[in-house]
């Protein structure tokens, strides 16, 4: 499958300014042909990443290899990426044409073809009429698009995209993100995006690489770090999650037990070989999704407990509740999310209420 | 913010002194260029063309003319280029050398004129390199050099780094960025470096009095005519340079003006 | 060198070459033109000449002879405070019309603005000449007041003095000094002028307690800049001053000219440059001094 070929790789890269370490120990495979997406808060490392494979810095330690050669100390304009930067960077002097088709001015190609392939560009990211304005004279998401269209142009192996929907606001970016999705599958090509907000990850990215400090913390399908993070810092950074600490018990290869304040819970590990070996005692949460808990008496649910709702929040489709639970050491908050009732039969603050959950909604993370 | 009818009249008589004060020395020479002017004083009753005529047989001002365009179009070449690459040196990297450059590149501007033309007036003493136009252009330079190089480098400067980067990310060389990126942002504020500096280069006398040999740039040739006396002919001289250098400032203030208010894409 | 890796062509050093003979000539320009010229005349100043001959070996006499001698330090502090005055008068009627042109809008004030540079434009060496004449016995100012009758002889203390160095300096002078106080006039915030009026200020308050002392720092820069100018100016001295009106300046020039010592002369243009330094130095400190108080 030409989705498991590795195209790209870092291998122990490593970046430092000074004293300050940037990036440590990254190993990183990128696959060919597919949607990764690069994911941290401000300060994670993730644009000197994507600086490093574009060119623009070299990393102080370890390797980047493109088809298994090493490309570290290939200058960028012989890299055979290109980039959609954060402010676009389109050249204020030269038409949206003229943008587009640089890459292809710079290399020699002759006029005819040029203005063939730069139409082709546009219409691909439907600013065929747009080709005589300057960028002054565009919006924001036109001008995206116009870098969007000056990168695929040159047909790299690789686009590299540092958070190019920043700058835009939340109805436009809703829709170019689906617009991005669309290319992508259309032209074939490994799209790189770099990004800090988690919902656009899940969104569009094939994989996403969670980042913070300078170090990889995950790599998987959206699905995957959503319900299945392998670390505390991944399990709270997308939505809302309940994270409840506790002692390691006993367990098999798919179920493990944790002892914890509101009781012991059933957790799954299928998948998980490191969390199902993990000595007993160990520290540990376990983490389930509000949306995975349910108000009242349930069947087979292997995690049930008993609480006092403290919050009721309408938030348009989904209701969150907080309920409390009382414990040696004082209430232990879990969030519940349920879809909307229409007519208003619901918890309300102060109700005694049972919450369960499936041990398959209930995962580990070592702490 | 409103003011009060005093300090209106105030300000406005002030300032109309100021301005007789400043257009005073430049309308007499004008207005005596259309009359005659006999044994020093003007005829008020006698307008003529005949000073502009007198000007173009008048072969020692025409040539100090001469002079004066061709030091001013050297100087201001020299500069240019010298200046672009200097602004381009500074602003690619951080060093304690490169601010000590810049330093050396300004003082001939901050220091009086007379210190630039003596050191160089030693200069060439002690190098035996004897003095003429060739020294004037190396002055004239010296002292332009940080103009041109202070208004190319701020226009360098606001330059998005991000443009640089995406020319080589889409596979351009050093040069072609240079060529198709760097150039056209950097030509207009290039212009109008050029076209002060051409104008202060024309009307340039302290440095020139100092380094110059024995051909004459036009101040020179005017200073030496104030201890003869003055013929008419200077007068419509006078008029006609500050219409030139008039029509070349309004050049360069329109190249200069950020794109927003005069260039297409506004 | 030419390497492939990855299917690419791999150019490492070419850029390595460009970069160091751009540095080799950005720095042997300036330094050789410059900064060789600047240091030989410092080392000049500590020549000396003795019966019309240079010697070369270093001394002090002529510093020593700047400060002694009973001709030479009485000029130069007469040429400062000259300079300082012309300086104080630029700053005052330039101050009333920056004043003026930052409370213009729009192309009034550009028009203005380019009226008050177009006599910068002029010749400086006829300027000098024209205020001359105007100033003169049969000049333009003479033949008004005779016509207006407040006098019935023409004056002549107008030229050839120090008097007709200081108005005519001044007089070329002012446009130097507006445009510093006209940008930090600019500089003001709207916001501040309001806040001031809302508060209860009338606008003679607003002006003393809001406007000036924020535009103070452009007053320092203008007179610091018509200072600098002022001092350095040997052709208007040499011009309108005549006799009685000697500056320091005229005494630089005659040294490389009428007296032939060169590096007495360099000696006193390098307590020009000292002035000159310190003048300016002086201004950037006031400068700083005033953004640690904001």
């Amino acid at each position: 499958m030409s989705e498991d070929r590795i195209l790209l790789e870092l291998k122990s890269v490593t970046k430092s300014f000074g004293s300050v370490t940037v990036l440590e120990d990254i190993n990183l495979a990128v696959h060919d042909g597919e949607f990764i997406t690069i994911l941290g808060p401000s300060g994670s490392g993730k644009t000197t990443i994507l600086r490093m494979i574009g060119g623009f810095t070299a990393p102080s330690g370890g390797e980047i290899l493109l088809d298994d050669g090493d490309i570290t100390a290939v200058p960028i304009n012989r890299r055979p990426f290109n980039t959609v930067f954060q402010d676009y960077a389109l050249f204020p002097h030269l038409t949206v044409a003229r943008n587009v088709g640089y890459g292809l001015t710079v290399r020699g190609v002759p006029q005819g073809e040029r203005r063939r392939r730069v139409a082709e560009a546009l219409d691909l990211v439907q600013l065929g009429d747009l080709a005589d304005r300057y960028p002054a004279q565009l919006s924001g998401g036109q001008r995206q698009r116009v870098a969007l269209a000056r990168a695929i142009i040159c047909e790299p192996r690789l686009i590299l995209l540092d958070e190019p929907l920043a700058a835009l606001d939340v109805e436009l970016r809703k829709q170019m993100q689906l617009f991005l999705k669309k290319i992508q599958r259309e032209i074939k090509t490994t799209f790189l995006f770099v990004t800090h907000d988690q919902e656009e990850a899940i969104a569009m990215a094939d994989r996403i690489c969670v980042m913070n400090f300078g170090r990889v913390l995950q790599i998987g399908s959206p699905h995957e770090v959503y319900y299945r993070p392998s670390s505390e810092f991944v399990a709270r950074f997308f939505g809302d999650n309940n994270l409840i600490q506790g002692r390691l018990a006993d367990g098999d290869r798919t179920r493990r037990r944790i002892d914890t304040p509101i009781g012991p819970l059933v957790c799954a590990v299928d998948g998980q070989p490191e969390v199902a070996g993990a000595p007993a005692g160990r520290q540990a949460f376990a983490v389930f999704r509000p949306e995975t808990v349910a108000v009242g008496r349930g069947g087979a649910a292997e995690n049930a407990c008993m609480g006092d709702v403290m919050a009721v929040g309408f938030g348009g489709a989904t209701t969150l509740t907080e309920v409390a639970l009382s414990t040696a050491n004082g209430p232990i908050g879990i969030r519940v999310k349920t879809t909307s009732r229409v007519d208003g039969a619901q918890v309300t603050s102060g109700d005694r209420v049972v919450l369960n959950w499936s041990a398959e909604d209930c995962r580990l993370v070592l702490a | 913010m409103t003011r009060n009818k005093t300090a209106t009249i105030a300000l406005s008589t002030v300032t109309g002194f100021v301005v007789v004060i400043l257009y005073g020395p430049i309308f007499v020479p004008i207005v005596s260029s259309f009359f005659t002017v006999k044994r020093g004083t003007v005829t008020w009753d006698e307008p003529t063309l005949a000073a502009y005529s007198a000007l173009t047989r008048n072969e020692g001002v025409l040539e100090a003319l001469r002079n004066t365009l061709i030091v001013g179009v050297l100087a201001v070449v020299l500069s240019l280029a010298l200046g672009t690459l200097l602004a381009f040196y500074y602003h690619s990297g951080r060093s304690r050398g490169r601010e000590f450059l810049q330093l050396v590149v300004f003082l001939p501007f901050l220091m009086p004129p007379i210190i630039t033309g003596l050191s160089l007036l030693i200069f060439f003493r002690e190098i035996d390199f004897s003095r003429s136009l060739v020294t004037v252009v190396i002055g004239h330079t010296a002292f332009v050099l940080a103009l041109v190089y202070r208004t190319v480098l701020v226009r360098l400067q606001s330059l998005s780094r991000s443009l640089i980067e995406a020319s080589y990310d889409l596979g351009a060389s050093g040069l072609q960025t240079f060529r198709y990126v760097l150039l056209p942002n950097l030509s207009s504020a290039m212009i109008g470096a050029a076209v002060l500096a051409f104008a202060l280069s024309f009307d340039e006398t302290m440095i020139t009095l100092l380094v110059t040999g024995t051909e004459n740039t036009l101040p020179i040739r005017l200073w030496a005519m104030m201890r003869l006396g003055f013929t008419p002919d200077i007068n419509a001289l006078v008029a006609l340079i500050l219409l030139f250098t008039t029509v070349l400032c309004l050049a360069a203030a329109r190249h200069l003006m950020p794109q927003g208010a005069a260039g297409r894409e506004g | 060198m030419r390497r492939r890796v990855a299917g690419l062509p791999l150019d490492v050093t070419a850029a390595g070459t460009w970069r160091s003979a751009v540095a080799v000539v950005a720095y042997a320009v300036p330094i050789g033109f410059i900064l060789v010229p600047l240091t030989s005349f410092l080392v000049y100043s500590f020549f000396w000449v003795e019966g019309g001959q240079m010697r070369f070996s270093l001394t002090l006499l002529n510093y020593q002879r700047f400060f002694t001698d009973d001709i030479f330090l009485p000029v130069f502090w007469r040429t400062l405070f000259l300079c300082l005055k012309v300086a104080g008068l630029a700053i005052g009627f330039g101050y009333p019309v920056a004043y003026l042109l930052a409370g213009l809008e729009g192309r009034k004030k550009y028009s203005f603005a380019m009226l008050l540079v177009v006599p910068l434009l002029m010749s400086y060496v006829i300027k000098i000449y024209a205020i001359r004449s105007i100033l003169g016995g049969n000049g333009f100012l003479n033949q008004a007041l005779l016509a207006l009758g407040l006098i019935d002889q023409p004056l002549t203390f107008f030229v050839f003095n120090l008097n007709a160095v200081l108005l005519t300096l001044t007089a070329l002078l002012i446009p130097f000094a507006i445009l510093p106080i006209f940008l930090s006039l600019e500089r003001i915030p709207r916001s501040l002028l309001e806040a001031s009026a809302d508060l209860g200020a009338s606008s003679a308050q607003t002006f003393v307690k809001v406007i000036l002392p924020l535009s103070l720092p452009g007053l320092v820069a203008a007179g610091t800049f018509v200072f600098v100018l002022a001092i350095g100016d040997f052709l208007t001295p040499q011009m309108v001053g005549g006799q009685s009106g000697f500056t320091f300046g005229r005494i630089i020039y005659s040294q490389f000219g009428m007296a032939f010592n060169w590096p007495f002369g360099a000696a006193l243009s390098v307590v020009l440059a000292a002035v000159v330094v310190g003048a300016i130095a002086a201004g950037a400190l006031f400068g700083n001094r005033r953004d640690e108080q904001r």
